[in-house]
């Protein structure tokens, strides 16, 4: 079953590949228009291993974009989850943060660029703030839709069992109910933060990172190097949805019919 | 019976849902439930007796009157009144032991006292064995009776149980009250237990209330004096049945009148 799973993506992949490569080597003959997939994958372990001058070496600007995602991430998910349970368990609370919540999600976090280059400068931070904005909102919404939907029979069981405060039913109830929305968010936020670290990258915030290097590949017209790194991109992006996954599994063992094959 | 202890006692005791139309649930209602007793309300359907376990419970306020548990008003709910509900209200992130463990945890027992003390409770109800399952993973008779020993382990002065058995089928629901007529004998807790079901009822009961139609009263007390295990088809057990039975049918008529009334032009 696994085994033939695997045989399927690799068949998928493998013929994607040809494709592309026969494309390139038979109709656009041009590099540096559209290198073929061979030249792009002995682009890819080059700069995987030796790196190529000025400055491309791909281990070191994935780390630094992971340190960007870090920063931004984290932060979205502190400053989420505690305004998602308070909005959702308050409804005062809620019904004040409603019209600036909603006021302000609709504008794309690549608008807030300007305003925070001007602000923060061309800093880590920066680019840590532009990747919150996009991140903060899915785990606001997630946790706050699993808070408030909190099922009332949880709560009375729990209180007439004698958890009588506040702070106990949150944390004895409410969050272990809520959990299936907050790793919900937690996936969204950060799929959405990945994509905020190429953006907030493009506009040269810090001299290294994958958004910064694959703008930079472009003035030396190395169309090769442009696509490794966006591969890079996707391989890490993948690999982060890939962790919280796995740990979403682990943490909601409990649920019924979340055992997929 | 006035050697008995009260341990709970109902005053004077009156709900209204506010509304439009507002819903009179229960109307200058005055009971006591003895210590150790096992006691069983009935009542047409609608009537208020979730509403007076509620009350009981402290999940819901009256409008006026009192409730007093050994002699105290109660403030709220809290785990000397434990409540059993009719629909699972197990904790479905949960293992079987960690939801009767959570009772104990909030008493502020140590994990390995809370859960050998849990571990008593699991065997009581007969669930050795299952006790790192989940609840998706129990079948509904099981459900109720990890529900059970969950409100067991607070060790309550009262166990208020609302239709605990009604959602499962007739062969479970039977075996089920025999297990419970055990646990009991072996507890003795004193348990108010509700259901629409009159030979269960007088299966279980000590006494059984019989409440009025709405709002509700209590139109009769019953005691049951008949041996346990008791026969269902003994006729002693059959005369009772009958005779809750129609008051039951006066009460139900009563609210055919009432409505065919409002019906008329
Ligand atoms: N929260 C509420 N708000 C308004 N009305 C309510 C509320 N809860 C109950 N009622 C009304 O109070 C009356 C009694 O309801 P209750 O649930 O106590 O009846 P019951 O005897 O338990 O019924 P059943 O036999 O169907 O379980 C009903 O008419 C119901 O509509
Ligand atoms: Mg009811």
């Amino acid at each position: 079953m696994k085994f033939k799973n695997l045989l399927l993506y690799l068949t998928s992949l493998i013929a994607f590949l040809l494709v592309w490569e026969l494309y390139c080597q038979l109709i656009v003959r041009n590099p540096m228009f559209l290198p073929p997939s061979s030249r792009v994958f002995a682009t890819f372990i080059e700069l995987m291993i030796f790196g190529r001058p000025p400055s491309f070496f791909l281990p070191y600007d994935m780390l630094y974009s992971l340190f960007h995602y870090s920063i931004g991430f984290s932060l979205a998910l502190i400053v989420g989850f505690s305004m998602g349970l308070i909005t959702g368990w308050i409804k005062l609370a809620n019904e004040l943060s409603y019209p600036i919540i909603e006021l302000i999600r609709p504008i794309p976090p690549i608008a807030w660029i300007p305003i925070t280059i001007l602000m923060l400068k061309l800093t880590d931070a920066a680019a840590g703030f532009i990747i919150f904005i996009g991140a903060v909102f899915p785990m606001l919404l997630n946790t706050r839709h699993g808070v408030a939907s909190v099922e009332v029979r949880y709560l009375e069981a729990a209180m007439t069992l004698g958890a009588t405060s506040s702070l106990t039913l949150i944390r004895k109830i409410v969050i272990p109910a809520a959990l299936p929305s907050i790793m919900t968010g937690i996936r969204v936020s950060s799929g959405v933060a990945w994509m905020c670290v190429v953006a907030a990258e493009l506009f040269g915030v810090a001299p290294y990172g994958l958004g910064y290097k694959i703008d930079l590949a472009r003035f030396y017209l190395a169309t090769d190097i442009i696509i490794a790194y966006m591969i890079a991109i996707g391989i890490l992006g993948l690999m982060l949805d890939r962790v919280y996954r796995a740990i979403e599994e682990k943490a909601l063992a409990w649920r019924v019919g979340l055992v997929i094959a | 019976m006035s050697l008995r202890e009260v341990v709970l006692s109902v005053r004077g005791l009156k709900k209204v849902f506010e509304g439009s139309p507002s819903v009179v649930a229960i109307e200058s209602l005055n009971m006591d439930v003895y210590d150790g007793e096992f006691l069983c309300i009935v009542g047409p359907s609608g009537c208020g007796k979730t509403t007076l376990l509620r009350i009981l419970a402290g999940l819901e306020k009256p409008t006026s009157g009192e409730v007093l548990l050994k002699g105290k008003p109660i403030k709220g709910p809290g785990p000397d009144r434990v409540m059993v509900f009719q629909e699972y209200s197990l904790f479905p992130w949960r293992t079987v032991l960690g939801n009767v463990m959570f009772g104990l945890e909030l008493k502020g027992l140590s994990r390995q006292e809370a859960i050998r003390e849990a571990m008593k409770y699991i065997m009581l109800v007969g669930l050795e064995g299952f006790e790192n399952m989940y609840p998706h993973e129990l079948s509904g008779g099981m459900k109720q009776r990890v529900a059970l020993a969950r409100a067991l382990a607070c060790n309550p002065d009262v166990l208020l149980m609302d239709e605990p058995l009604s959602a499962l089928d007739a062969q479970t629901r039977n075996y089920m009250q025999e297990e419970l007529i055990k646990i009991w004998d072996r507890t003795r807790k004193t348990i108010i237990f509700v259901t629409h079901n009159v030979e269960e009822a007088v299966y279980l009961g000590d006494r059984v209330m019989v409440l009025t139609a709405r709002p509700a009263k209590i139109k009769s007390t019953i005691e049951v004096n008949i041996e346990r295990p008791r026969n269902r088809f003994a006729s002693e057990f059959l005369k009772l049945r009958m005779k809750i039975l129609d008051m039951l049918r006066e009460e139900i008529e009563k609210v055919m009148i009432r409505s065919n009334h409002s019906l008329r032009p």
